[in-house]
């Protein structure tokens, strides 16, 4: 986790506009999902790798890494749609009519689906989602809150992983029951250390006269219109050619 | 159990959205309310869904041998209470698909409904019915975490056989698949995540009387029980 994100701080294309990596994902999330996903969707995933390993210069081993988790919860339910299960008279399993097809475009939808995620990932940090998430009328309060937990979760990861060592340290996970109990004591203390953390930040706030908003600065980033154009023009060829290689194939 | 990005086709996608919609802006609306009369218990939501989306990594022990990751619906829920957990829980979900790519964005909407709200309220109201017939802290505890556990993972398995049928069995042989799929994971990875939230709620029960406390205007009820 801190790899991506360290990936997403660091990237050559942190500094651009959001919408500009945004509004591209995103017309091609929605393309994946409704153009023909045999030809549309390797286009789509080649051109997120590119642009994710060529153009924000994110390391090709960090993009893969991204993409095993989903692509194992893939590879394990995608070939249960390609056979067919039979009650009626006892039970009998068959390879279903079309079920292979609809199995491949499946795993090759989701799989480019998933590379416009992992390019959101590893290219914008999440505090660049909040003026998204404000403008499609999530209260600011909530915002807010998305905000803090973002920065309390690093917080308490490092907790969690400096206790985690010290536990195995002293082979606290070496049994399966040993390990059950640690991860309870583990998850308590976190617990414990996490209200403990919000109570001090909220005295903290209180004496600096706080009385429901947090201001932060955000850094102000121009939006480049040709920058914009040229991305959403080959978004928009990616879309077609996925379309007509359909008719011509 | 996440289903990925990419995996529903669009008019699944959108319509699970829809469903878990209202369940999140009624959620939204109740935690902006109490963030308004309260600011300070801002941050402590905000810790509090840190600490959902922790636990929500934590690996679990697998009697298998693979790593498998708790879900924390059931430990929410118990803490927080199923109202405030659907926004808490669609946070989480949410910061698990923009910062680890897990799970996604136009699966949000059904993996929000099957983790955030079904498997919580699932939880809760295992939990209120078993102290009510007088059953155990403990036991309770356990059946909420599992039973909270089993109904996510039967939605999601709904889920897919609805967007999925079986061609010859229709949608009930497509859920019986999906189910028995990915039954030898979750069934036991459930009993485990029963398990680990007892340890959880006792050790909290012991040591954090006082944090537990500071929680009782989300949740009055749990409050009460600690008070031991």
């Amino acid at each position: 986790m801190r790899a991506i994100d360290h990936h997403a701080w660091t990237n050559r294309w942190r500094d651009r506009h959001p919408l500009e990596k945004l509004l591209p994902a995103f017309t091609l999330l929605l393309l994946t999902l409704f153009l023909p996903p045999l030809t549309t969707g390797p286009l789509v995933l080649i051109g997120m790798a590119l642009a994710t390993v060529w153009g924000a210069g994110v390391p090709v081993r960090a993009f893969v890494s991204v993409m095993t988790i989903p692509a194992a919860f893939l590879l394990a339910g995608a070939p249960f749609l390609a056979i067919s299960v039979n009650f009626v008279d006892g039970f009998s399993v068959q390879l279903a009519p079309a079920g292979g097809w609809l199995a491949l475009e499946t795993t090759v939808r989701a799989l480019a689906a998933v590379s416009c995620l992992a390019f959101l990932t590893l290219t914008t940090p999440l505090t660049d989602w909040a003026p998204l998430l404000r403008r499609l009328g999530t209260p600011a309060s909530v915002v807010e809150l998305m905000l803090l937990m973002y920065r309390l979760i690093f917080v308490f990861a490092e907790r969690a992983l400096t206790g985690q060592q010290a536990q195995a340290a002293r082979l606290g996970y070496a049994r399966f029951d040993r390990s059950l109990h640690s991860t309870g004591l583990l998850a308590g203390n976190l617990f414990q250390r996490a209200l403990d953390r919000a109570q001090r930040l909220e005295r903290g706030l209180a004496a600096r006269g706080y009385t429901g908003e947090l201001r932060v600065l955000t850094p102000e980033r121009p939006l480049s219109w040709p920058h914009l154009a040229t991305v959403m023009t080959l978004v928009g060829g990616i879309g077609l050619l996925g379309g007509l290689l359909r008719e011509w194939l | 159990m996440h289903i990925t990005e990419g995996f529903l086709p669009p008019l699944h996608a959108a319509a699970w959205t829809a469903v878990a919609l209202p369940f999140v802006i009624v959620s939204a609306w109740r935690v902006n309310r109490l963030m308004q009369d309260q600011p300070q218990t801002k941050l402590l939501l905000a810790a509090a869904g840190a600490f959902a989306f922790l636990i929500s990594s934590l690996k679990l022990p697998s009697v298998t041998g693979s790593c498998s990751h708790a879900t924390g619906t059931g430990l929410g829920a118990i803490l927080f209470g199923p109202a405030v957990m659907a926004l808490l829980g669609t946070l989480v979900l949410l910061f698990q698909a923009l910062l680890l790519a897990h799970g996604g964005i136009t699966t949000l909407g059904a993996n929000v409904f099957s983790m955030a709200i079904v498997g919580p309220w699932v939880a809760y109201t295992v939990l209120r019915s078993t102290q009510w017939l007088g059953a155990s802290l403990a036991l309770s505890v356990f059946l909420a975490a599992m039973l909270g556990d089993w109904a996510t993972y039967l939605t999601t398995a709904g889920q897919l056989a609805l967007a999925f049928p079986d061609p010859v069995s229709g949608i009930t042989g497509s859920f019986l698949k999906f189910a028995g799929v990915f039954a030898p994971t979750q069934l036991p990875l459930a009993v485990v995540e029963g398990l680990l939230t007892v340890v959880i709620v006792n050790f909290l029960r012991e040591y954090s009387g006082e944090e537990l406390q500071s929680l009782q205007f989300l949740r009055p009820a749990l409050a009460t029980e600690t008070r031991t």
